[in-house]
């Protein structure tokens, strides 16, 4: 009978180790969950849960204050992730604290990020509370992003394949610079020339430094139209004037212009003398007749000389002449 | 022709020693439920399976979370995720290693023993006896150590998870200067409900199995004292071949309810 008390007890001892051993188990990971003991409920909605499930790990500044107890959609934009929250640590927490969904390390577990809030001081986050949330940018849009980059890429890809083809095989100017040997030649020379060009002007430009340091910019005309004022003004004033003269000039040029146009296209004298060809050969026989008259007068004229009544004036008139001649000399 | 004639009767005699299980089984659900209650035996019985099995389990644990992460340790360190150790260590024996290795030692100790023992009853005519005497032998025999190995076996595992752990955890406090309490820690943040109870409950599927075919290749065994070693031999590959089964359908049923 004492043998199997003995035995019975070790049973016992076995049984109720095992036991002890499960209800730890169970503790433990119940504790983390938060099934027993105060907790505080709260709510955040978010867009994308990016894969979070009902367990995983609240953090608070990176302690683990609670767990995911539920996800729950509420429409198609709207999911409400309810959480569990130790109540010791959520009565540290205010109202404006943010939730979001991140990653537990590069492949770990989703988890739910409270941040505490910023600006004015809120009070203290109650029971049933919603916590406003922060969108992340999934690994998802990460990696859409990427694709549309490496569609990108891949086209950039192909466009600079079709350029170094075109290029190899001669095509357009890079093409030609490349393959080219006249064009390369003919390069050679324009750089050459460029150089030679460069060269020549920077000559010019030592001369024309040498120029200018032998200038007397204080006596000079140039040195007085630098620093003189008052020359700058006269200077500016005979800009002034020639402007305006040259709007004179323009006008009465334009007025020559109206005038001639007018001579060309009018009925006046001018332009009767101008067009009428009849006009001028009439003029040109009447200038002959005066000539033939001048000449026939010029002849009376000389008879007129050698007249008997008219020779004693003649005379007296060389006689005069000769004596002012006389009294002009020194 | 012999073969084919062979093969059938094989397999004819496979099916009938299926049907013959189940049968076996539903008597036991049968007797389970009817008095008398063969309390002091169960007892008994389990004593004999649980306290005495606990050095076996304890030993095969230990050395199992030794090995297991001494095993680990240089690919996680390859990969710098040393740090995972005691997650990847305890979900693996909570959940699978564990139970498994445990049910596959306590087949060969208890359900050889079982089939053994009850052999050798069946071919000394014991068991006859207990009938002509009045005792309800399937009850007083068969109930009490299916029952057993049903209610002790899942504690056995518990234990041997947990010296498994205790093991592992003094490979990475040796090596990798983990305290217990981190170690334990780690532990017990990363395993879940879901790891835990479907594991928990497929070892009491695990006992119900080693009970049940080794008691019922020990209660149907023939041809003298050869049969007592045909039972307890086949009752061992019978229970091994039922477990992996069990822990397959286990799986399944739990990646249903816990994806």
């Amino acid at each position: 009978m004492k043998i199997q008390s003995s035995k019975y007890l070790r049973l016992g001892l076995f049984v109720i180790s095992g036991l002890i051993i499960f209800t730890l188990a169970i503790f433990f990971i119940g504790n983390r969950q938060h099934l027993f003991g105060e907790s505080l409920k709260v709510t955040s909605v978010f867009k994308n849960v990016n894969g979070l499930q009902v367990g995983n790990n609240v953090r608070f500044a990176g302690l683990d204050v609670g767990t995911v107890k539920e996800i729950v959609m509420v429409n198609d934009t709207s999911i409400a992730v309810n959480m569990f929250l130790d109540i010791e640590t959520a009565n540290q927490m205010k109202k404006n604290a943010m939730a979001t969904i991140n990653s537990d390390g590069l492949v770990g577990s989703m988890v739910v990020n409270i941040i505490p809030g910023e600006g004015p001081r809120s009070s203290a986050l109650q029971q049933g509370d919603t916590l406003e949330s922060i969108s992340q940018v999934a690994t998802a849009d990460m990696l859409s992003t990427l694709n549309r980059t490496n569609e990108n890429a891949a086209m950039l890809t192909s466009d600079l394949l079709k350029i170094t083809n075109s290029i190899n095989s001669g095509e357009g100017v890079a093409g030609a610079l490349l393959k080219d040997n006249e064009m390369a030649e003919d390069l050679k020379h324009s750089i050459s020339n460029l150089r030679q060009s460069t060269r020549s002007a920077i000559t010019s430009v030592n001369r024309f430094n040498n120029l200018l340091s032998q200038v007397n910019f204080d006596e000079s005309l140039a040195g007085l139209m630098l620093n003189d004022s008052l020359s700058a003004q006269k200077f500016a004033a005979t800009l002034s004037n020639l402007d305006s003269s040259a709007v004179e000039i323009n006008k009465i040029t334009n007025d020559i212009s109206a005038f001639s146009s007018e001579i060309k296209t009018g009925k006046g004298v001018i332009n009767f003398m101008l067009t009428d060809t009849s006009f001028v050969n009439h003029l040109d026989s009447s200038l002959q007749n005066i000539e033939e008259a001048t000449h026939k007068f010029d002849q009376n004229m000389e008879a007129l000389k050698h007249n008997f009544f008219f020779r004693g004036y003649f005379r007296r008139l060389e006689r005069q002449k000769a004596r002012e001649a006389e009294a002009n000399e020194p | 022709m012999d073969g084919n004639y062979s093969f059938r009767k094989n397999l004819s005699a496979f099916f009938i020693e299926i049907g013959e299980l189940t049968g076996f089984a539903g008597r036991f659900f049968q007797e389970l439920f009817s008095r008398p209650f063969e309390f002091r035996e169960f007892l008994r019985q389990s004593y004999n399976m649980g306290n005495k099995s606990m050095l076996l389990v304890g030993v095969t644990g230990f050395i199992l979370g030794l090995v297991f992460t001494l095993q680990s340790r240089p690919t996680l360190m390859e990969f710098g995720a040393v740090s995972w150790m005691p997650s990847m260590i305890s979900i693996s024996i909570v959940r699978e290693i564990g139970p498994v290795v445990i049910a596959l030692i306590l087949a060969g100790r208890i359900g050889s023993g079982i089939g053994a023992e009850l052999g050798s009853m069946k071919v000394t005519e014991q068991i006859d006896a207990m009938e002509v005497s009045g005792t309800n032998p399937f009850k007083f025999l068969v109930v009490t150590r299916i029952l057993a190995t049903t209610l002790m076996i899942p504690i056995l595992v518990i234990l041997g998870d947990f010296i498994a752990l205790l093991g592992s955890a003094l490979v990475e406090n040796l090596k990798g200067n983990v305290s217990f309490t981190l170690y334990f820690n780690q532990v017990f943040n990363t395993l879940e409900f879901s790891d835990l109870f479907p594991a928990t409950i497929k070892t009491f599927f695990f006992g119900f199995a080693i009970g049940l075919v080794g008691c019922f290749k020990g209660y149907n065994s023939k041809k003298g004292t050869a049969g007592v070693g045909k039972a307890s031999n086949s009752a061992v590959v019978f229970t091994s071949m039922l477990l992996f089964i069990i822990d397959f359908i286990a799986v399944f049923i739990t990646d249903i309810f816990y994806p």
